[in-house]
């Protein structure tokens, strides 16, 4: 991704692709060719970022919750509460999938590719998260450290690690070779119950600074009522080397009902984060929001345009939104 | 435990009412002005069905139908769980219920509930009292109306118990013009039996007894001059709180064997559930066992996957013990909820209150088991087939355990009928 100025105070809509059905998450193509989003129809949407025209990739048999593409974006690979994760061949253009692997007992809640390819890990309500081969779809190792459901992946840029966050804000960092959990993370703050029953929050997000000085989770805090979603969405960040917990990144300047389902880095340093119908801007490190560019609708996930010029939000109301970040 | 229970929308649950007079130890200081219960016989609708129990087991906030009892799928309105199939053939229910779709041979399914109101605290007395209430008149609750239903005069127990965290014996509003003798009486699964329940410390038996003789005796001597029902409520309490301290085993569920205790579970629910268990074999005439917090206008999928698993597994297992037991065939099992959710899917994910088209389900003594009383849309929006409401439900109910809910109380000289007059029970689920 180049290093394009932006300015997200003169952000503005570029483009609007509708569908029907809700939608809970969405990637660019690292080509910057399509973007595609999971439905709660039990579908994939692919779209032509220029021409708009909008393609279904039918194979799931439950909410498509996770996609994610391989750096090269030949193939992309999608999650969901079947349970399955489905890979697509992207250059083909086929609608039906290439491979589709049950990979889990419950819903599969996230999936993550490895910076060379060669990996992809999901992991789901069967608490394991579990590293599948890119080439071929087999099951290369099983990782069992979390006592509750994970949420997120990220795999460390360069390097043959994983860091996995669960619904209790614990994040593992495992190194995948042979599953060592190398260290954690305690991202407790951002989690809650109902009634001693039910866990809420948690670690929903995951992301890497560009320079990869920390680790960033993303989700909730502050909760008051949980089940009436009274919330604060919030990013908590890592020393990635010390592994120090650093200030809290939310928005101070306006009360929001909140869940930061993602927050994304600009290659220029900036935090991007959802916030319902709001995206916030941080400078880098900064605890408070320097802009916030208001939407029409909720926003349940969203990622940048390899260009780095545009962001792509995933939205409650069907639509996938295209902001231009620059003037 | 607290006595004001807030739902998360907002509202203040029913329990204020029924609970602010707690604290107060089986005084009888809710004695409603009034009413002479003691001085008159048992009104002639009520018939008398020995043995029998009813379990209510309540869902406070409104479980979602379609996470339940009722679930749809691929439509919008149909969230991301899967039916599966029961014990019954033809019958499914959600897939957060694998136990219990085990159990389903003991139980029916009311799939068409309609009613009209969406706030917690009156649509929890709905259910509860089987009354449209828009006057001033209470009526008595589920509970109070089979305790007296299914009284025995030398019973040693409260007919009407409900299981509460740190429940200590303390008496609810919810009886009506029944009298305080018949509302609930709060009990907990504590470890070691009933709280507060033993003599203090410094104080024997024989001095304990020596009080008592002489509260009985001034009472006694005051009762020559004066009568009411109030006194002779007042009074009874301090008798039924002595038999309470006497039975307080009953209520210490590690006397159960670990194998049991393990299967039930070690949740709160599951705790309550062995003590319910307990009190069925005992006879008590009606429990009520809450599982609190359904209120899901946010979230509603994420925390349904935890809700239902904590209540699906105990209940599935409480059944099953039931029937073991020999014990389902005297007791009717009643998972009640004050309504259901919305069939539209809220930005949060959450459902919110829908009283158009719900669902409860029963187990057990009276009905038909394995049965499904009417149909809802595919969306699940509208009922479409045998549309019921509370006052159906009240009768049914009552009819399950062998009271004549066609009867009459006799209270004061007044009658009142046992359920609404201008209904009757769900004929085709009744057994």
């Amino acid at each position: 991704m180049s290093e394009v100025t932006v300015d997200p105070k003169a952000a503005k809509l570029r483009r609007d692709y509708p569908y029907t059905a809700r939608l809970l998450c969405c990637r660019a193509d690292p080509t910057g060719h399509y973007v595609v989003a999971g439905a709660t129809d039990s579908t994939v949407q692919r779209w032509d970022v220029l021409t708009g025209e909008r393609v279904p990739l039918v194979g799931h048999e439950n909410w498509v919750r996770s996609v994610a593409f391989s750096p090269d974006g030949r193939l992309l690979y999608s999650g969901g509460y079947d349970g399955r994760m489905l890979c697509w061949d992207m250059l083909s253009g086929a609608v039906s999938p290439l491979r589709t692997v049950t990979a889990h007992r419950g819903w599969l809640r996230c999936l993550a590719v490895s910076t060379d390819g060669a990996w992809v890990a999901s992991c789901g309500n069967d608490r394991l998260v579990k590293i599948w081969s890119a080439a071929d779809g087999s099951l290369v190792r099983e990782f069992s450290g979390h006592v509750d459901l994970p949420y997120s992946l990220q795999f460390v840029p360069g390097a043959g690690e994983l860091v996995s966050g669960d619904i209790r804000g614990n994040v593992l960092h495992w190194r995948v070779a042979d599953g060592e959990v190398l260290r954690s993370f305690d991202a407790g703050g951002m989690f809650s119950h109902v009634g001693d029953i039910a866990p809420f929050g948690g670690a929903i997000g995951l992301s890497f600074s560009p320079d990869r000085g920390r680790v960033t989770v993303s989700g909730l805090h502050r909760v008051s009522n949980a089940p009436a979603g009274n919330r604060r969405g919030v990013a908590m960040s890592f020393d990635w080397v010390t592994g120090e917990k650093l200030p809290l990144q939310e928005c101070r300047q306006k009360e929001l009902d909140a869940t930061m389902w993602r927050a994304v880095y600009h290659p220029g340093g900036l935090m991007i984060g959802v916030l319902e119908k709001e995206i916030g801007f941080w400078h880098p490190g900064a605890e408070d929001v320097f802009h916030l560019l208001t939407t029409p609708d909720h926003i349940f996930d969203c990622d940048l345009h390899p260009s780095g010029t545009d962001l792509f939000t995933a939205h409650f109301d069907g639509h996938l939104r295209c902001w231009q970040l620059q003037g | 435990m607290s006595g004001f229970r807030y739902q998360p929308c907002g509202t203040i649950d029913h329990g204020i009412a029924r609970r602010q007079f707690m604290g107060e130890f089986l005084t009888g200081g809710a004695v409603m002005a009034g009413t002479s219960l003691f001085s008159h016989p048992v009104g002639a609708g009520e018939l008398v069905s020995r043995g029998r129990s009813m379990v209510v087991v309540y869902l406070n906030g409104g479980i979602s139908q379609f996470e339940s009892w009722d679930p749809k799928r691929d439509v919008e309105t149909g969230g991301p769980f899967r039916e599966i199939s029961t014990t019954v053939p033809g019958v499914q229910i959600s897939e957060l219920l694998p136990r219990t779709a085990q159990q389903m041979h003991h139980m029916a399914l009311i799939r068409s509930i309609s009613t009209d109101l969406d706030d917690h605290g009156l649509a929890n007395n709905l259910v509860r009292s089987g009354r449209t209430t828009r006057s001033a008149t209470e009526y008595p609750e589920l509970g109070a109306v089979v305790a007296r239903g299914l009284e025995r005069a030398d019973f040693p127990l409260p007919g009407h118990i409900t299981t509460m965290v740190g429940g200590a014996g303390g008496r609810a509003n919810n009886a009506a013009y029944l009298g305080p003798s018949y509302a609930s009486v709060g009990v907990g699964a504590e470890q070691g039996g009933i709280v507060n329940a033993q003599l203090p410390d410094g104080m024997t038996v024989a001095v304990d007894s020596r009080r008592h003789d002489w509260r009985r005796f001034v009472n006694s001597r005051h009762r020559s001059r004066v009568q009411s029902a109030e006194m002779d409520a007042y009074a009874q309490s301090y008798e039924q709180a002595l038999r309470l301290m006497e039975k307080r085993d009953l209520f210490d569920i590690s006397r159960e064997s670990v194998a049991v205790q393990e299967a039930y579970g070690k949740s709160e629910f599951g705790r309550q559930l062995l003590l319910a268990r307990r009190l069925v074999e005992q006879e008590v005439p009606f429990i009520e066992v809450q599982h609190a917090g359904w209120d899901f206008h946010h979230n509603n999928f994420e925390f349904h996957l935890h809700y239902v698993a904590d209540f699906d597994g105990p209940f599935a297992c409480f059944l099953g013990d039931l029937a073991e037991r020999g014990l389902l065939e005297r007791t009717l099992v009643i998972v009640m909820t004050e309504f259901g959710r919305t069939p539209g899917i809220n930005a949060g994910y959450g459902r919110d209150h829908y009283p158009k088209a719900w669902s409860m389900a029963a187990a057990g003594c009276g009905i038909q088991h394995g049965a499904v009383i009417g149909a809802t849309d595919a969306k699940g929006v509208e009922v479409t087939e045998r549309k019921v409401d509370h006052r159906h439900l009240f009768h049914t109910w009552l009819r399950a355990v062998g009271i004549d809910s066609g009867g009459q109380f006799e209270i004061g000289g007044r009658k009142f009928p046992i359920a609404d007059p201008a209904f009757g029970p769900i004929e085709e689920l009744l057994s």
